[in-house]
């Protein structure tokens, strides 16, 4: 389920953060409990506790007192430009990179995409 | 209240050898710690003396802020398993449960609710008991010692891969429903690795390295590319494992900054990580520091 | 041992020395019950063919005393690393070894000392003599006075037999190689005295009686004296091997 490569608790903050992108936790939701994710995910709960506090730290969730976590109202709109911008650099950047690499011309990718788009059409 | 556990420059000698020396370390109350090791590491030899079943040579050892040694108080709420339990091999396995009843906080029911789940069969003797399903007694007693420091040491070995997914399942259940210091002594670490909060690696009776599970997870990487430019990034790094197939160079380094992470990336090296259980078995090379 | 179940803290020490007892006198119940029956069975038996002028129960008494032993040290050697493993101090399994001597000795002594006195009825309805074997020839008791006398003495014995097998099962667990060779040293201490009591010959090897001779014209008082000193002192020694004892490693 986790790929070693990046800590269990930045795998699940992003995980969250995904499920909030697409639409499967609403803004204001409430949120699994660290204990119900640490079950679910079977992970020490301190784990699931550290990816709840750098969302609450990025104002992704917030925290009501003695109830529960709970999706930020504007949640999706600060995690849009996020990934508007990992976008650019985790999936762009090595394709510019590796196109470059294989002398393959800007141009060429630029009339790819734009037959992708027009056979979406 | 679980309990915190200090050992204070403790050092154990068997005859004229150093089971441990000089160790000092720090555990906070309600973590889940791994303790690993190598054989003959030292890694027994610390859990027993938290658990006071010997005294140390030298030093002080405290449980929950109390000398522990011959201290009811502590003791009585302190569990440590040992690989095929400590049982009156004469016992039915009904019987040695109920032995954990000298224990004021032992938990019967729950004891035989999991007696039932793993299927120990009750009337039977201690002695009769396969290696895997003693494991499992031993494991089930510790569990339902319901103690504020319980440990593991190689509780596992014995037990089949479903019984010891079973059995880690049940220990974090436990674990969330009263928290608790939980110390589990394991070769099978990436097993476990997503269960434990800290690590502590124990090395020829010295504490080698004592950190939260994620530094160890971010601490080495694996970078594959062209060998020249993969001797270039590796300059002045520490290499803990090193591999060549023709042109092609594979590093396996333990320090991995976030400012070498971006020069391997504008090198164009392939970046891996490195498992907790790879890390260890570099960390713990006999060839290191010099021995 | 349900008696645990509301067990105390403060109190496990002593609850659990009397659950020893208990559990140590169930568990060789039919032991206990057949030696009782051999002792009254056995004289009738051996009527038909010999005169019967010694008693049986002398020798159930000096089976008892070894089986004490036995019990004891093989109880401590189990218990030492079960019951700290279960999160016992050593100092609570000394105390829990007290109570389970007393009330094993006890009660061992109150049924020799019922033995013998039912069968000093028996005997003088059968009309034989209830005798003892002494160093070269058969003694008779004599009153009834003397047989109590005799008997009394065993709830006694027994704890200094009950002391000694502690401490050579202590020794063992601590010394796996070679500690239970304080066996011998003990033995031939306890075993003197037993001897000097009545002057008669317990059960056991010729040698074990060595130091008698050096107690040939001690008073009873003063060898029963010397009994009791032996049992406090053995008793003394378990406590002291057994309250800085390491448990063993499991494996190598």
């Amino acid at each position: 389920m986790f790929d070693d490569g990046t800590p269990i608790y930045r795998q699940i903050a992003d995980q969250i953060k995904a499920e909030i992108m697409n639409g499967s936790l609403e803004p204001g939701g409430k949120v699994m409990s660290t204990n119900q994710y640490a079950a679910f995910y079977q992970i020490n709960p301190a784990t699931a506790q550290k990816a709840f506090r750098e969302l609450v730290d990025e104002g992704v969730l917030y925290k009501q007192r003695g109830v529960g976590m709970f999706v930020a109202d504007d949640a999706r709109e600060r995690l849009a430009a996020d990934f508007r911008e990992r976008f650019f650099e985790r999936v762009l950047a090595p394709l510019v990179q590796e196109a470059r690499q294989a002398g393959i011309s800007l141009t060429d990718i630029i009339d790819y995409l734009e037959a992708q788009e027009g056979a979406r059409k | 209240m679980s309990f915190s556990a200090t050992l204070r420059d403790v050092t154990l000698k068997y005859r004229d050898s150093d089971a441990l020396a000089d160790v000092n370390l720090e555990l906070e109350a309600g973590k889940i710690y791994g303790l690993l090791g190598r054989n003959g590491a030292g890694k027994t030899s610390l859990l027993s003396l938290l658990a006071a079943f010997r005294k140390p040579t030298s030093g002080e050892i405290l449980v929950g802020g109390e000398p522990v040694w011959e201290n009811v108080g502590i003791v009585s709420r302190v569990a440590l398993i040992r690989e095929g339990g400590d049982f009156d091999d004469s016992d039915s396995v009904k019987a040695a449960i109920e032995t954990g009843q000298i224990r004021p906080g032992f938990d019967t029911a729950y004891a035989l609710k999991l007696a039932e789940r793993f299927e120990l069969p009750l009337k039977k003797k201690v002695r009769e008991l396969s290696r895997g399903k003693r494991s499992v007694l031993a494991a089930v007693c510790g569990l339902a010692a319901r103690a504020e420091l319980t440990m593991f040491d190689e509780v596992h070995l014995g037990m089949d891969a479903p019984t010891r997914d079973a059995f880690y399942k049940e220990l974090l259940a436990e674990y969330m429903d009263r928290p608790h210091t939980v110390i589990l002594s394991t070769h099978l670490i990436d097993e476990v690795a997503n269960y434990l909060e800290e690590v502590i690696i124990v090395d020829r009776g010295r504490i080698l390295r004592h950190e939260e599970v994620e530094v160890f997870q971010g601490m080495g990487a694996t970078l594959t590319g062209a060998a020249a430019a993969v001797d270039e990034v590796a300059a002045g790094l520490e290499i803990l494992a090193e591999q060549q197939l023709g042109g092609t160079k594979s590093i396996t380094v333990a320090a991995f900054d976030p400012g070498t992470r971006e020069r391997a990336a504008a090198a164009g090296l392939e970046i891996g990580p490195v498992g907790l259980q790879d890390l260890f078995i570099h960390l713990t090379e006999p060839s290191r520091n010099g021995a | 041992m349900p008696a645990l179940q509301h067990l105390t803290l403060p109190n496990r020490r002593f609850t659990l020395g009397l659950g020893m007892a208990a559990e140590g006198l169930n568990y060789f119940k039919y032991w206990i019950l057949a030696a009782v029956a051999i002792a009254f069975l056995g004289p009738l038996a051996l009527s038909r063919y010999n005169e019967i002028d010694l008693s049986t129960w002398f020798y159930t008494a000096n089976v008892a005393k070894w089986f004490t032993s036995f019990v004891a040290g093989g109880f401590l050697y189990v218990l030492v690393p079960n019951m700290i493993a279960a999160g016992m101090t050593r100092r609570e399994l000394s105390v829990v070894m007290g109570v389970f001597g007393f009330l094993w000795s006890a009660a061992l002594g109150a049924l020799v000392v019922a033995g013998f006195l039912v069968e000093r009825v028996y005997y003088d309805a059968m009309g034989w003599s209830q005798g003892v074997q002494g160093d070269d020839a058969t003694t008779v008791i004599g009153t009834w006075g003397e047989t109590a006398a005799f008997a009394a003495v065993h709830p006694l014995m027994y704890l200094a037999y009950f002391a000694a097998g502690a401490l050579v099962g202590a020794a063992a667990y601590r010394w796996q190689s070679s500690g239970w060779l304080l066996v011998f040293p003990v033995l031939v201490v306890v075993f003197s005295l037993d001897n000097a009591v009545y002057d008669t010959e317990p059960f056991g090897p010729a040698w074990a009686g060595v130091l008698g001779r050096f107690m040939d014209d001690w008073g009873r008082g003063l060898v029963l004296t010397g009994v009791a000193v032996v049992a406090a002192g053995l008793a003394i020694a378990a406590r002291r091997i057994l309250i800085d004892i390491p448990l063993h490693s499991k494996k190598a």
